[in-house]
């Protein structure tokens, strides 16, 4: 890899978000495929900071900085892809269930998931069955990722994923499932297509839904 | 009371209540139901002593949310309803201007209400229960100040000044707060501040917190428990020396590994898991944590945290019943 692409991954991972701009521009003037800086400085440095994360060698701000290193480097390389180069990997879509205003650990899954290449569609907090359903059917995401921190609010999951089988969605859409009260027995016990503990696990459970794994 | 400061041991830990362990079925029973006992503090009252005269618990705890101090510092707060808890619809303070601590404050109706509940229950059950109070620290109140996500990411930018600066015009309130709930009668007050393990490390807590708790526990004249949720594994030396006499803490610390690293500095409360065992266990899943957590050597018996208002009450009737087994 490139020094600027080592620079520029190791910025994120750092959080030198007033440093970023710089180097993207740097690499942008040095004509370094944009994909490249995509796929091996900014994914890499997020999936290495989603690592860190779950191994408890970084904390929640430490990846919440790294995130706004990686939108301030995608806010200079976006505008110049070209359309057949921005094609997103999947569509996610992402909300907390209803009951439920918590949304950090959404948010984290959100920004990973877009460092990753996914085109995420964030619903926000405290969604009922019958709206996300809606929006599934209006949005047709491949992955529906649905969150809630409170262990009352768990129920509402098996909600959502009722009512996408009423619907007759449910073999169309994958459903993954995340939140601090969860596991994966759970996840299985309502029918989910798989949970993740952390931000970093679920980047790695959407590439693999969208694989077919 | 002598669990607290492992004194007299008996022969059996206390069940307590540190947090809140309203379900359904207890609202039924008591015949009072959420919103109504965030706000009126005869219905608080009677539903903390619920949870002593129909579950048996050896505490009752009158405060169920975690936003009466952020309704009283201007926060909108939703009180939910019987199947949802209260939550703030607004962060007043996102731009961590100065915070204005209403002169007052001890009067605002969603303090008042704890006190007068408190005031009740003394008079109901003082001297014989524990009666347990609960205030927000400092840390959570700046997550209802300013958002959580916005703190912690001023935390990762390294906005020391600012983050310092809203804590300390925050703590004052927690120190107001439990000393005039030690004056209506609480024999021991819960301080609730999620520095929470995962949200943010042992290092943040000691740069940020632990100074200020510090000063906390030593103006407070009163038991204090702390409570913090997490995996905290990694700072409860700290909470130590933090000067709390107990700490609640959740399953994720192993009661063994904790009673092994502070069980002879500070008094351990806890661990009985809220999702897995009393949510969606059976009874002899409670019985079997709880028999783990008194072997282990943890001091009082407590869900890990407020409980989910779906559980069942059989699994908070064994969580008493495992406990009455004695050491």
């Amino acid at each position: 890899m490139s020094a600027t692409l080592e620079q520029i991954k190791q910025a994120v991972i750092d959080g030198k978000h007033k440093e970023i701009e710089g180097l993207v521009q740097t690499a942008v003037d040095q004509k370094i495929d944009l994909n490249r800086i995509i796929n091996d400085a900014l994914i890499e440095a997020m999936d290495d900071i989603g690592k860190k994360f779950g191994c408890g060698e970084v904390f929640v701000p430490e990846m919440l900085v790294s995130a706004l290193t990686m939108k301030k480097a995608l806010a200079i390389i976006k505008p110049l892809l070209k359309a057949e180069d921005s094609k997103a990997k999947a569509t996610v879509l992402m909300g907390t269930v209803k009951g439920d205003l918590h949304d950090i650990g959404k948010n984290l899954v959100c920004i990973m998931l877009e460092g990753a290449g996914f085109e995420v569609v964030d619903l926000g907090v405290d969604l009922n069955a019958e709206k996300l359903v809606e929006k599934v059917m209006e949005i047709k995401p491949d992955i529906v990722g649905l969150s809630a921190l409170l262990t009352t609010t768990m129920p509402e999951m098996q909600k959502v994923i009722s009512a996408m089988r009423e619907k007759g969605l449910r073999s169309k859409v994958k459903v993954m499932v995340g939140g601090a009260p969860l596991d994966a027995k759970f996840a299985e016990k309502i029918g989910a297509d798989g949970y993740g503990k952390d931000a970093g696990e679920a980047v790695q459970l959407a590439r693999r839904l969208v694989a077919g794994d | 009371m002598s669990a607290l400061y492992q004194g007299k041991k008996g022969i059996r830990p206390p069940a307590v209540s540190v947090t809140s362990v309203v379900c359904h079925d207890l609202m039924d029973a008591a015949g009072v139901s959420f919103p109504h006992a965030h706000v009126n503090a005869g219905a608080m009252a009677e539903l903390a002593l619920a949870g002593h005269s129909v579950i048996g618990f050896d505490t009752v705890m009158p405060e169920y949310s975690v936003h009466q101090e952020a309704a009283a510092l201007g926060c909108e707060v939703d009180w939910g309803s019987r199947d949802q808890m209260p939550d703030s619809r607004n962060f007043p303070y996102a731009d961590f201007s100065d915070v204005v601590v209403p002169e007052n404050i001890l009067e605002k109706p969603s303090l008042r209400v704890v006190l007068d509940a408190i005031s009740i229950l003394r008079r109901h059950v003082g001297g014989k229960v524990a009666i347990v109070g609960k205030v927000m620290g400092p840390w959570t109140l700046a997550y209802h100040m300013a958002g959580t996500q916005n703190l912690l990411l001023q935390v990762g930018l390294e906005e020391k000044d600012k983050i310092t600066r809203m804590l300390r015009q925050l703590m004052s309130i927690p120190i107001a707060f439990a000393q005039a709930q030690f004056q209506a009668g609480a024999d021991i007050v819960v301080l609730a501040d999620h520095a929470t393990g995962s949200l943010i490390g042992a290092h943040h807590y000691r740069e940020y917190l632990l100074p200020i708790h510090r000063e906390i526990t030593a103006e407070i004249e009163g038991p204090l428990i702390l409570h913090v949720c997490g995996n905290c594994m990694d700072r409860l030396e700290l909470f130590a020396d933090a000067g709390f006499d107990g700490y609640h803490f959740e399953w994720q610390v192993d009661s063994k590994v904790a009673v092994k690293k502070v069980g002879h500095r500070i008094c351990l409360i806890g661990n009985v898991k809220n999702a897995q065992t009393l949510f969606q266990g059976k009874p002899e899943d409670v019985r079997k944590q709880v028999r783990y957590a008194i072997e282990a050597g943890v001091n009082m018996i407590a869900p890990e945290c407020a409980i989910p208002l779906a559980t069942p009450i059989e699994n908070l009737k064994a969580l008493v019943a495992a406990v009455h087994e004695g050491y």
